[in-house]
């Protein structure tokens, strides 16, 4: 057995895609692409845990047990902060240098660009880009060996801010507005309008739940989401979730929501970028400034 | 093109007169196909895709990210309601609730009109194979208008 260097303990900053290490995730991606299906640390193993044929993701307010049994709950955040958690470890095993970054949709670069260009050039190096498209396993009606986009003009990515209030002859709510928010269930609802919003502006497989998480760049677009929450967080309260939400379990993952609230308490946090700057916690100024 | 739905007249009179936010709600909200955008308009049954949404009755809109149809075998999708004592969350392809957040517009709608309709523009964003391109987007089972001081 080949011994392996010890793991990093520290907590991680996650960073935008412009500040990380792109060379290393495009290692570890590969890496993981590379792997057959049914090894536990494959591509195609973590992105059925979404959608097809596992389906163990949660979208979409007003789901729940029935009547009478608890009230209407909706886990999308929770749910994906814990994927996002065993995700990130799991591309650390294959390179310890590999964060998986946020993509900022909202940023000038992404509404004069689109997708960030670490995720949109077809080759590297001669090989397929790992950050443009990933392997797809076999899908019926599906015929694709690996994930296309056909996303949208930039302009009709999310904004971060608008001129007047609510948005009006907007599609969506600038993130400002949702940030202002004081209900989470209402935050939630929102946000996941705008998520949904962009998944429809990827297209490709990214476009419908079944596929989407084989698509690369669509970590990088929960990683912005778990970021959003995470703001939201500093505003409104880290624990700021219906009482009847915490003890839910995020399955297959063994997580309550609960255990997900306090992102530093999963061994992470986010850096701040130029184009929105996030709040810094004291703890996590703390431990920059040390560092 | 994909089939707009225009809902029943609502009577504009009994929403609260003096509402800081008012919002349209989706209930029973069918997701389980293409991943569409839901432009929502208000007292504008002949809108379209075509439409501007810089059009006074144009009130925001809402986006489905699609389950992308039925990729198992046949029953795989179908909704059944859970048992009592089922510990597993509802099934997947539960229908769901949009909330679009439409302040000014209802304030133009009220003042404008003593009844509203609701029409809802759909315009596909995302497909697959499995579903192709349906004309009934957007199935819901109630629209409500609701007000908050």
């Amino acid at each position: 057995m080949e011994q392996s260097a010890p793991a990093s303990n520290a907590i991680v900053l996650r960073p935008s895609v412009e500040q990380s290490n792109i060379a290393a995730l495009r290692d570890a991606y590969a890496k993981m692409q590379a792997l057959k299906a049914a090894d536990n640390r494959s591509w195609i193993y973590w992105a059925e845990y979404h959608g097809f044929d596992r389906y163990d993701c949660w979208h979409h307010a007003g789901t729940g047990p029935p009547p009478g049994r608890d009230y209407p709950y909706d886990l999308f955040l929770p749910w994906h902060r814990a994927y996002l958690q065993y995700f990130e470890h799991v591309v650390r095993d294959q390179n310890a240098e590999a964060i998986p970054p946020w993509w900022d949709w909202t940023s000038a670069a992404s509404h004069a660009e689109g997708i960030p260009k670490a995720y949109e050039e077809s080759e590297v190096d001669g090989a397929p880009n790992p950050l443009a498209g990933g392997p797809m396993p076999k899908i019926p009606k599906e015929d694709v060996e690996r994930t296309t986009r056909s996303h949208g003009a930039p302009a009709e990515l999310p904004k971060l801010s608008s001129p007047t209030p609510e948005s009006e002859g907007e599609p969506l709510p600038s993130v400002e507005s949702l940030l202002a928010l004081t209900s989470y269930v209402d935050f939630s609802r929102q946000l996941q309008n705008i998520h949904d919003a962009v998944h429809g502006w990827v297209g490709g497989q990214m476009g419908v739940i079944a596929t989407a998480a084989f698509d690369p760049i669509f970590w990088a677009h929960h990683t912005m989401i778990d970021r959003l929450w995470y703001q939201w967080q500093l505003l409104h309260g880290v624990n700021n979730i219906p009482p009847n939400y915490s003890e839910k379990v995020l399955a297959p993952f063994g997580l309550t929501v609960e255990q997900v609230l306090d992102v530093r308490a999963l061994g992470y946090d986010y850096a701040s970028s130029s184009a929105s700057a996030t709040p810094v916690p004291a703890v996590a100024a703390q431990a920059a400034s040390a560092s | 093109m994909a089939n707009l739905v225009t809902s029943a007249p609502i009577p504009t009179a009994s929403l609260d007169a003096e509402f800081t936010r008012a919002d349209i709600e989706f209930h029973g909200l069918d997701h389980s196909g293409a991943t569409y955008e839901g432009r929502v308009f208000l007292n504008r049954a002949d809108a379209s895709e075509q439409t501007p949404r810089d059009v006074p009755e144009y009130a925001g809109s809402y986006f489905v990210f699609g389950h992308g149809g039925c990729l198992g075998d046949p029953g795989h999708c179908d909704a059944t309601p859970r048992r009592f004592y089922d510990p597993r969350s509802a099934h997947p392809l539960t229908p769901i609730v949009k909330v679009v957040i439409a302040t000014a517009a209802l304030r133009r709608a009220k003042a404008g009109s003593d009844q509203l309709t609701v029409t809802v523009v759909p315009v596909l964003l995302a497909t697959n194979k499995a579903v192709g391109e349906p004309q009934d987007l957007v199935l819901y089972e109630q629209v409500r208008i609701v007000t908050y001081r």
